[in-house]
């Protein structure tokens, strides 16, 4: 007998055929009786004062509702980060960033919302505006926040070991410097939200990752006990980060429906959507590597400046995450971290999937590949020296149970045949390496709480012929309801068919954090374990009565129960579920999960501290033309170890879509901004999210590994094929033409430029090189 | 985000719609595909008075080869029926080449052959294959119709030689000697770019013989745009791979760029260089695997 | 197609057009795009708005059998013809074999752009039962998928295929 019944399965998603008719209702898709349209009118300028506002004009369009400023909301400031609350739902006294809210309006139309906007009048007088974080850092610069002098969000300097001795005995220092751009999530279903009152009581439905977060933040906002805040997640079209905080729509949609007495959906366009932003941030990535004559690492710093853009959003996190995610993949004792988080006017950067990591680690990978070439030693077999190993703790104090790094590279070299590829293709294609890890969940939640962090509910029906899992885990289309219910099954000894769920309602769901760090499967899928086997302890219970046997000797499976010592008595779960609810009434499990205690004690010491670590190794071939730049991925190879696998078909899935993003922000994808602040691109015709015709052969594969810390041993999956990406293909690159892009994206031009320069450089000096 | 108002028409005959469009002067516009003009309705680049739809003007929608005068296409055509059509695959492949490079397949089946030309983006496909195979656009108008050579029709960014009253009927592809022409696209991606650079090529070779040769640049000057320099150095020429690349180098000089968010003038530039040497020995291959 | 005006002085116009194999008649504005057409007025949601600029795929619809943005399609201008959405793709319960193959084979995350790629893949099919992969690939190129990497949607496309 297999040793499990319904996890490491790939059963198919829970929702697939409500998403395959058409019959999915996402947010936009709703409508409710009475409900109005509204929408929110943005600043044109980058930085201005608001000298006034006149909505008189658009109240006066028939058809408008309501129009509101920041006369009418609260004042209080906000933001997903506790540590820096700086923005407030409308802008008070100036804007700050091309797409700052101002004013919003509700109608009952659409046509007749986008006409309103047109006619409200804000005057503005324009300010001196900054747009790059080192100008926006010296003296002298336009003052985004008077709260915060030179424009600091965050400073970081962290120092672990001693690096100034590692570097003094190592045989070589090296330093390089990268820079990762503006990149932006841009999932394909726009954001909105419906908001409703009912006398005191507020609902929200809304396109989010956080029904928690958004529940929170619109309670305190609003003065409303949580219980007068209801938040449902409706199907979400993917959000990557970028729909895990509130986003205005809430804000503004919830007074406009209690000024009018009516519900009012809001929404964005794609435009709006690359204002409100929370993408990566923009950073300049220096970093300097001591190694010994072998090339294992001794000391290494990273010296990291952000652009965060005009407000916090998640980061203060994503400047923490850039430098406490370069220790994992590598065992060094010595480490310094330096960073600060610049205020520009532009817009909010955030978390956004691999959150913070992706850019420092293409810096790492790329800078460990320079090393390796100047030391002569293969770029794999330098990985390999260094490669973590399971059972350690990184020099930040992040405890790694489960690693499996060296048996990702090896595979990795063996699938890709690395071997016979590396500096030996023909001129014009090429190999690169690159690894990466990720959290399987945040050890500490995003403010201050002793609450668990994921918990779940089951109910047996009545005649046991269904259950249903009640959680706050959040599917925005990874798959969380399918794993979930998956692994409810398991653990109740029940089957996946007569699994129903109901995620993501504060009301009627309990409480969880929500779908970001990678963390449901691991903390989601821990309270759904302990809850799943609280249902069966329960029937088991009742069953001993009913057969006469000792509980203990009792197990149940895919539905049947059956006695350890007997398995020819047996008794259907349906039939003992029936009986329970007869003689006790509702058959319920409860499970809740809180990760240990984790980390240091330094500042800063919780960002990136988690119960458990995914790894993964990359090698992608390329091929470019010399002529253009042009770059054609081939093939690329992910070796992922993450832990036990409950559904494999998902779990692949996951790598794909992460390796997609990060393939898009390798080559193509850049937020791009004119002089003056305004986004150029911001639609998907020149924010060029690969399409099917650019995607490689992509070739996912696992090790077999399993987590202590995790139930049934899982780890994280959807994020960590993003990291090693950016890393890989610029390796890729160099392999094939010898040149090295110190900067994302690897755009043609950047790598037709470099051609040029080194061939220039080669006619100078004479000089032949591959 | 919003289409603004507007008056819509749906005359039933070329004559009725010019009529529609001559009273409203510069502020009406034909609506054919609708892919480039309801977009740009709807971010307030446009925001005509009038749209006058061709749905029920019948006709001008074929691909034909009419003896005498070439390959007739009419103006309702769209890119997927120039990349489906026999008769181009017969006589003009890189037509239908240079069809299957735009957009993506939802606007290849909605746009037209007229609107790619009319609306006159500086990056548009068809242009530059058109006119280094000597297209002809027929105009429409209320007293009649006239016929332009496309290399004088299109004017400059979004400007072109026709009236507020004209509609463009059909574009001729006229009979001529060369079977060899090419199209080479260079975009940002694989779909759904805007060319970065086009090049255009048509040849006709006597043997190694360069009797006669067009090269049209798009994307990288106001309007598509003959690198003449360089079709001087190939003309009565015997072909080498040197006279070529001097080509290539020549229209690199001759075309005028400008830097945008897609690319440098520097790059589009040496683009050019790059692509008209690719063109020119597509369409020499072309041709003399033929004869 | 008649026009009305209303007491605005805005015309509407009544067109009457085949949805997923129903004669409908129904009254919109100049400006009424069909995509609103399907998602407001006929309350057909499975067509979703991505982008708006024909970019995005997410609100392909057969128009006569072929694959269009209805985003980029006025509602007059479907006055006569017929309109498939992904409401129309299954036979009552029974799901098309694309349908089938999505789930069978992983295709599905976010869901979002699952209609509009669904809409492509047929239009496909139905001229070209046994495309290559590049074909399946160019179909589905105007179809951006955030989640994927479009791996699976392309299996599951080649393997309904297959069927």
């Amino acid at each position: 007998m297999e040793k499990y019944s319904v996890i490491g399965k790939s059963v198919p998603k829970i929702d697939s055929r409500a998403k395959v008719t058409g019959q999915a209702k996402y947010t936009g898709d709703l409508k409710f009786p009475n409900m109005l349209i509204g929408k929110i009118l943005t600043s044109p300028h980058a930085h201005a004062r608001i000298l006034n506002i006149d909505t008189s004009e658009a109240e006066k369009l028939p058809g408008v509702k309501a129009v509101i400023t920041h006369k009418d909301v609260p004042s209080l400031k906000y933001g997903i980060s506790p540590a820096r609350w700086d923005e407030n739902i409308f802008c008070i006294d100036k804007v700050r960033f091309v797409g700052d809210k101002v004013a919003a309006v509700a109608a009952l139309d659409e046509e007749t919302v986008y006409k309103a906007l047109k006619l409200i009048k804000v005057e503005y007088e324009v300010l001196p505006a900054v747009f790059d974080p080192i100008e926006a850092l010296a003296e002298g610069a336009p003052q985004i926040h008077d709260e915060y002098r030179r424009n600091i969000n965050t400073e970081i300097h962290q120092n672990f070991g001693n690096v100034e001795e590692a570097f003094a005995k190592a045989h070589l220092v090296r330093t390089d410097k990268f820079i990762g751009q503006r990149t932006y999530q841009c999932p394909i279903e726009p954001h909105s939200a419906i908001s409703m009152w009912e006398g005191g009581k507020l609902t929200v439905y809304c396109s989010t990752q956080s029904p928690h977060y958004f529940q929170h933040y619109i309670a305190r906002e609003f003065g409303l006990p949580m219980g007068d805040v209801r938040v449902i997640k409706t199907y979400v079209g993917g959000g990557f980060g970028g729909k895990l905080e509130p986003t205005g729509l809430e804000f503004a949609g919830a007074v406009l429906a209690r000024i009018t007495g009516r519900p009012v959906k809001m929404f964005y366009d794609r435009h709006d959507m690359f204002a409100h932003n929370r993408g990566r941030h923009r950073q300049i990535m220096e970093i300097t590597t001591g190694v010994d004559k072998d090339g294992k690492i001794l000391g290494m710093h990273a010296n990291f400046i952000m652009d965060g853009g005009a407000y916090t959003s998640l980061g203060i996190a994503s400047a923490y995450y850039a430098g406490a995610m370069l220790t994992l993949t590598y065992d060094f004792e010595n480490y310094k971290f330096d960073m600060i988080r610049a205020y520009t006017n532009l817009p909010a950067c955030g978390a956004q999937r691999g959150h913070g990591a992706p850019q420092p680690r293409y810096a790492f990978e790329c800078h460990l590949d320079n090393v390796a070439t100047q030391l002569g030693i293969d770029p794999l077999e330098l990985r390999l020296r260094n490669a973590r190993q399971p059972n350690t703790v990184t020099p930040n104090e992040f405890k790694v149970n489960s690693c499996e790094m060296t048996a990702c590279l090896e595979k990795a070299r063996e699938i890709s045949d690395w071997e016979k590829k590396k500096g030996q293709l023909p001129k014009g294609k090429g190999i690169g390496v690159a690894v990466g890890s990720f959290v399987s969940g945040a050890g500490y939640p995003i403010y201050r709480t002793d609450l668990p962090h994921s918990a779940a509910i089951i109910k047996v029906h009545p005649d046991g012929s269904a259950a249903t899992l009640y959680v706050g885990a959040t599917d925005i289309g990874q798959g969380s309801d399918t794993v979930l219910c998956q692994m409810a099954a398991e653990a109740m000894g029940y089957t996946y068919e007569n699994m129903k769920i109901i995620s993501a309602d504060t009301e009627t769901t309990p409480h969880d954090f929500g779908a970001y760090a990678s963390r449901q499967t691991l903390m989601s899928g821990a309270a759904v374990k302990q809850a799943g086997e609280d249902v069966k302890n329960q029937l088991l219970e009742m069953a001993g009565v009913m057969m006469d046997k000792n509980p203990g000797n009792l197990d149940c499976r895919e539905g049947v129960i059956f006695s350890k010592l007997e398995p020819e008595k047996t008794l259907p779960f349906t039939a003992v579920a029936r009986e329970y609810f007869v003689k006790n009434g509702p058959l319920v499990g409860r499970g809740s999960y809180t990760p240990p205690k984790l980390g240091g004690t330094f500042k800063g010491a919780p960002v990136g501290t988690s119960p458990a670590y995914s790894f993964a190794a990359q090698i992608s071939e390329v091929q470019v033309d010399e002529e253009t730049g042009e770059i054609n991925v081939n093939h690329v190879w992910d070796v992922h170890d993450c832990g036990m696998v409950i559904n494999p078909a998902l779990l692949h899935a996951q790598v794909h879509g992460a390796l997609y993003m990060g393939m898009g922000e390798s080559i193509w994808e850049e937020v791009q901004f004119d002089a003056k602040g305004k986004i150029l691109n911001p639609n998907m015709s020149d924010y060029r999210m690969p399409t099917a015709l650019d995607m490689p052969v992509i070739t996912s594969a696992l090790v077999e590994s399993c987590e202590p810390a995790g139930p049934w041993g899982v780890k994280e999956v959807g994020e960590g094929a993003t990291i090693p990406t950016m890393g890989c293909y610029a390796n890729a690159i160099y392999d094939a033409m010898g040149v090295r892009v110190n900067s994302l994206p690897l755009s043609y031009e950047k790598v037709w430029r470099a051609l040029k320069e080194k061939r220039e450089k080669e006619k100078g000096g004479g000089k032949k090189k591959k | 985000m919003h289409l603004p108002d507007f008056n819509y028409y749906q005359p039933e005959t070329l004559q009725e719609a010019c009529e529609i469009l001559g009273r409203y002067g510069a502020k009406a516009k034909v609506l054919a595909g609708g892919t480039d003009l309801l977009p740009k309705m709807k971010q307030d680049v446009l925001a005509p008075e009038a749209l006058v739809s061709l749905k029920m003007v019948s006709g001008m929608s074929d691909i034909e080869k009419v003896p005498g005068r070439g390959v007739v296409i009419g103006a309702k055509t769209s890119p997927n029926d120039l990349v489906n059509s026999s008769v181009l695959h017969e006589n003009f492949m890189s037509v239908s080449e240079a069809a299957h490079s735009m957009a993506n397949n939802q606007v290849r089946n909605m746009g037209t052959i007229a609107g790619n030309i009319v609306n006159a983006i500086p990056s548009a496909d068809l242009p530059p294959i058109l006119i280094a195979l000597s297209a002809t656009v027929t105009l429409v108008g209320p007293v009649g119709s006239r016929t332009l050579v496309l290399e004088d029709f299109i004017t400059g960014v979004s400007r072109t030689a026709i009236a507020p009253d004209e509609i463009m009927e059909e574009v001729v592809i006229p009979e001529q000697s060369t079977t060899g022409s090419a199209y080479f696209k260079f975009g940002l991606r694989h779909s759904g770019a805007l060319a970065v650079v086009g090049v255009a090529a048509a040849v006709t070779m006597q043997g190694s013989l360069v009797r006669d040769v067009r090269i049209v640049l798009g994307a990288v000057a106001p309007t598509p745009m003959r690198a003449k320099k360089a079709e001087e150095i190939l003309r009565g020429k015997n072909v080498t791979d040197d006279l070529i690349a001097e080509a290539g180098k020549s229209a690199a000089v001759e075309c005028k760029p400008i830097s945008d968010i897609r690319a440098s003038e520097e790059y589009r530039r040496d683009m050019v260089r790059v692509f008209t040497k690719r063109a020119l020995r597509k369409a020499i291959y072309l041709e003399q695997s033929e004869s | 197609m008649q026009g009305v005006k209303d007491k605005n002085g805005v015309m509407r116009y009544v067109i009457s057009l085949i949805v997923n194999g129903d004669y409908l008649t129904v009254t919109v504005k100049g400006n009424t795009l069909l995509v609103d057409l399907l998602r407001q007025q006929l309350n057909l949601t499975g067509t979703k708005r991505g982008c708006k600029l024909g970019n995005c795929g997410s609100c392909t619809v057969l128009l006569d059998g072929k694959a269009v943005s209805s985003c980029l399609v006025l509602a007059v201008e479907a006055d006569g013809r017929e309109i498939t959405t992904i409401e129309g793709v299954a036979q009552s319960e029974k799901l098309d074999k694309l349908q089938e193959s999505f789930i069978d084979n992983a295709a599905i995350q976010c869901g979002y752009c699952t209609s509009g790629m669904i809409l492509s893949a047929k239009a496909l099919l139905t001229k070209n039962p046994h495309p290559t992969e590049t074909e399946v690939r160019t179909a589905i190129a105007g179809n951006l998928c955030r989640c994927t990497g479009y791996v699976n949607i392309v299996k599951a496309i080649l393997a309904a295929a297959e069927a």
